[in-house]
């Protein structure tokens, strides 16, 4: 077993880009991450079969309907997109060769590639694109990943046959890496008129493996594309992808998924962290490990006392001590979360981890002193009659359980009495959208900082993830300009200050950034792990 | 006895009727909202209340419930609101398996949990006795998720004779014996009780006064005597391990109802649970009239009018 470490390879990419202004495609530093070998002897071995372990299959692969993280993974396999990413962090041409973006950021034009062909034969031209942004757009589609990803897009174009362009109704900084996502990958629109509801069973795209078969609650296989020879330029040029088959085995159970892994029924599969360390001695895989993007916390919701007093947030922020709640929760396996942003998301803000509080339970207590809090017979805090008290909202996680308890302990050390409440993750959220709740554990995964928008904009509060519900007009007013800043550097300091306001504020009490583990079985030589935590296997093989 | 059955199907109707309602009030009265599930990470306000309204969310219950009894009457249970496919071609898909898994699991239980429970009561407090009545103490209260798991590791992992994925024979083994053991326990109990009741009346020892072999005694006069009730709970299990199935299912890879359910309830797809749920009880009700069917088949004195 060999561990190979990435260190916010996507970060690095863009703090390159940044580096370059904001001149597109963005020049990029960081190194690509071979998996396994670094240099891979022989020659590429044609055939094979690859098996993915996954918990679930996707809701649908519809690009443009699916809500499941899973899909885009799979999409990205079978499909194009108009951008790629190269192993550098760096944007390429993928069905676009090349773009252009306005001076004010609202039109983009692309400059399609002409030897592109659909599964089903049919030419992939700038009306096909636009027919599917188009679709993504249309309401009665009820696009819900895609739609999100286009942001505030308008109207599109299809000039010519390889042109074409959309509006924007304002600037939109995450497009340029949401246009390399797998949902937004190009569809035959001569497949979805034809196929109907199947089409999201066996969508027609125009990527390296085309998908073959969904066995319902078993697994999807995809095939080869001979015909491929359009890949981006970072990858080989001169033929199709060598691995004959790839095969998404849906395997729910954590324990099993592990088990077939190590029997070599299944090839690649994540590793919970029980298990990372008796994997160690197996030979015959190689571990990859990479960042979250995003964070677990704890969050207050400020329309219920005691959490309506800022006091009490900051309070609890000194109370905690994260390194013991990563250490019980996932094995230290992961790093402690200091703001509401991972190291692994463009605009972390590196000072965040001198600004935040500190485990300090001296100061926790000073804090609720000077706030009029005082010790009641059994040591818990009150005040005016009210005792500190508040139940937490949680998951049925082990981990998370685990870290809650952590974090319960520490808060009855300086007075403060917390209730777990485990619920079902839909009640959870049900609960903590009508605000019926005084706190709670969370999580979020999200490549771009504008994941903001959706956790303090007070636009999005009842209904949508701003379980804070906090409504601040300042914050609102830096979250719409940090999603429309088109300078990076001038968005990366926006989202500095926001980092900074939302610590003022103590929303939450941020956890800890996971470490995902990805097992390889190890016949697999020359694959690469991208700047989206995906294994490229476009120049891979299986001996 | 036709008209028998006829009266008894005829039943189902407001007994399905009934669960159609429930189904319906239960998964729309539990906290959680499909919409939000659905969106996840990428749930703006603006989103989900778009989402809501187009899904029909926020008519009054009354409508959406009518809405959907109109299409069940004519053979749609509606489509899914996380994969847009029509629920009933859904279930179709994942049945086979399940039917397969359980139906397996109803012969292994009955066929292990009968025999251990016949040896059981001819050697009434010996230690075949004991350790039977020790093995089903053991099956019925091992959780299946953890036998499971380690049947996995053991058949699977060490000794490598079993595959832990796949839908073919071999991959039904390790499911069946998990899901089989609980209900075979209480077979082999339920089969040693009666069998020790019927063991201690009249005809059989005047059987055993006639000179019969006591081979002949135990199968055709004791066991036969015996089984009524034991096929009784045979029927009942079977819904047991139909609901056995969800977790079995998850544990072992298979593409049945089980997992199919668990997916639905945790993403609330309503019409996705009401269809399980009203596919389900339709089963049940039928299996058990056919069991209350099989009794005349066993006992001859049983007669329907």
């Amino acid at each position: 077993m060999q561990f190979t470490r990435r260190n916010g390879l996507k970060a690095a990419g863009i703090a390159g880009a940044l580096a370059a202004g904001t001149r597109l495609p963005y020049g990029a530093l960081a190194a690509q991450s071979p998996i396994g070998d670094p240099e891979p002897e022989g020659e590429p071995v044609e055939g094979g079969e690859w098996v993915f372990g996954i918990s679930e299959l996707p809701d649908t692969l519809d690009p443009h309907k699916t809500g499941a993280a899973v899909s885009d993974t799979i999409l990205n396999y079978a499909g194009d997109a108009l951008i790629a990413q190269n192993f550098d962090g760096e944007y390429v041409g993928g069905v676009a060769r090349e773009w252009e973006v306005s001076e004010d950021g609202l039109t983009w034009t692309f400059n399609l590639r002409d030897d592109i062909t659909f599964h089903d034969g049919t030419p992939l031209t700038a009306a096909s694109v636009k027919a599917n942004f188009d679709r993504i757009l249309d309401p009665a589609t009820n696009s819900i990943t895609a739609a999100g990803l286009l942001g505030p897009m308008e109207s599109t174009d299809a000039p010519d046959d390889y042109t074409f362009s959309f509006t924007l109704s304002e600037p939109f900084t995450p497009l340029l890496d949401n246009l390399t996502s797998g949902v937004l990958s190009i569809a035959s629109p001569d497949a979805i008129e034809s196929m109907g509801d199947d089409f999201g069973r066996t969508p027609v795209l125009s990527g390296p493996w085309m998908i073959d078969e969904w066995r319902t609650g078993d697994r999807i296989i995809l095939k080869r594309n001979p015909d491929y020879r359009w890949a981006p330029e970072y990858l080989h040029q001169d033929g199709p992808a060598y691995i004959e088959t790839l095969v998404f085995q849906s395997i729910i159970e954590e324990a099993a998924r592990v088990a077939a892994f190590e029997v070599g029924e299944i090839h690649q599969t994540s590793i919970p962290s029980t298990d990372i360390e008796r994997l160690t001695s197996d030979d015959n895989s190689w571990i990859v490990s990479y960042d979250r993007e995003g964070v677990v916390f704890l969050e207050f919701n400020v329309t219920a006392a005691p959490f309506d007093d800022v006091a009490v947030r900051q309070a609890l922020n000194y109370a905690v001590n994260k390194q013991d709640v990563l250490d019980a929760a996932i094995e230290g396996y992961g790093q402690v979360a200091y703001g509401f942003l991972s190291p692994s998301i463009f605009g972390y803000w590196d000072g965040v981890e001198e600004y935040a509080p500190s485990f300090d339970p001296d100061r926790a207590k000073e804090i609720l002193a000077e706030a009029g809090w005082t010790a009641s017979d059994d040591g818990t805090l009150e005040k005016d009659g009210n005792r500190l008290e508040f139940t937490a909202l949680n998951l049925p996680t082990d981990a998370w359980n685990r870290g809650a308890q952590v974090v319960q302990s520490q808060l009855e050390d300086i007075g403060v009495k917390m209730e777990i409440q485990q619920m079902e993750f839909a009640t959870v959220l049900e609960e903590a959208q009508a605000g019926n709740h005084q706190a709670e554990f969370m999580g979020y995964t999200y490549s771009d900082p504008d994941i903001a928008f959706l956790w303090f904009h007070s636009s999005n509060a009842g209904e949508g993830l701003n379980l804070s519900h906090i409504n601040d007009p300042h914050l609102d007013e830096l979250i719409i300009a940090g999603r429309s800043a088109v300078d990076l550097e001038e968005r990366a300091g926006i989202y500095a200050e926001i980092q900074q306001y939302i610590i003022d504020l103590a929303l939450w009490v941020p956890l800890w950034i996971d470490e995902y583990y990805v097992g390889f079985n190890k016949s697999l030589h020359n694959a690469t792990f991208n700047a989206d935590n995906r294994a490229e296997l476009f120049d891979a093989w299986i001996d | 006895m036709t008209a028998y059955i006829v009266k008894r199907i005829l039943l189902v109707i407001p007994v399905l009727f009934g669960v159609s309602i429930l189904a319906f009030l239960m998964s729309h009265l539990v906290p959680g909202d499909p919409v939000v599930v659905m969106l996840g990470d990428r749930a703006t306000a603006e989103d989900a209340a778009r989402l809501r309204e187009e899904l029909g969310f926020n008519d009054p219950l009354v409508v959406q419930y009518g809405r959907y009894m109109t299409g069940v009457v004519q053979g749609d249970l509606g489509t899914s609101i996380r994969s847009g496919q029509p629920v009933l071609e859904e279930i179709r898909d994942r049945f086979p398996s399940t039917l397969i898994l359980t139906l397996c699991a109803v012969v292994a239980a009955s066929v292990v949990g009968v025999s251990l429970g016949v040896a059981a009561a001819i050697s009434k407090r010996g230690w075949v006795d004991g350790s039977i009545m020790a093995f089903a103490l053991l099956g019925i209260s091992v959780p299946t998720f953890w036998s499971g798991i380690l049947l996995i590791l053991l058949l699977g992992v060490k000794l490598e004779w079993l595959p832990i994925v796949g839908t073919g024979p071999a991959a039904l083994v390790m499911p069946t014996i998990v899901l089989a053991a609980p209900a075979a326990a209480v077979l082999a109990r339920m089969t040693r009780s009666t069998m020790l009741e019927v063991l201690g009346v009249d005809f059989v020892r005047s059987a055993r006064a006639k000179g019969l072999k006591e081979q002949v005694v135990i199968l055709r006069h004791v066991l036969r005597n015996a089984l009524i009730p034991v096929v009784t709970i045979i029927g009942l299990q079977f819904g047991g391990l139909l609901a056995g199935s969800v977790i079995v299912e998850s544990v072992f890879t298979r593409p049945g109802l089980g997992r199919y359910t668990i997916t639905a309830i945790q993403s609330r797809d309503f019409p996705q649970i009401q269809g399980i749920v009203l596919v389900v009880a339709a089963l049940y009700v039928f299996v058990n009239l056919a069991i209350d069917l099989l009794y005349a088949v066993i006992d001859p004195r049983i007669r329907y009018n």
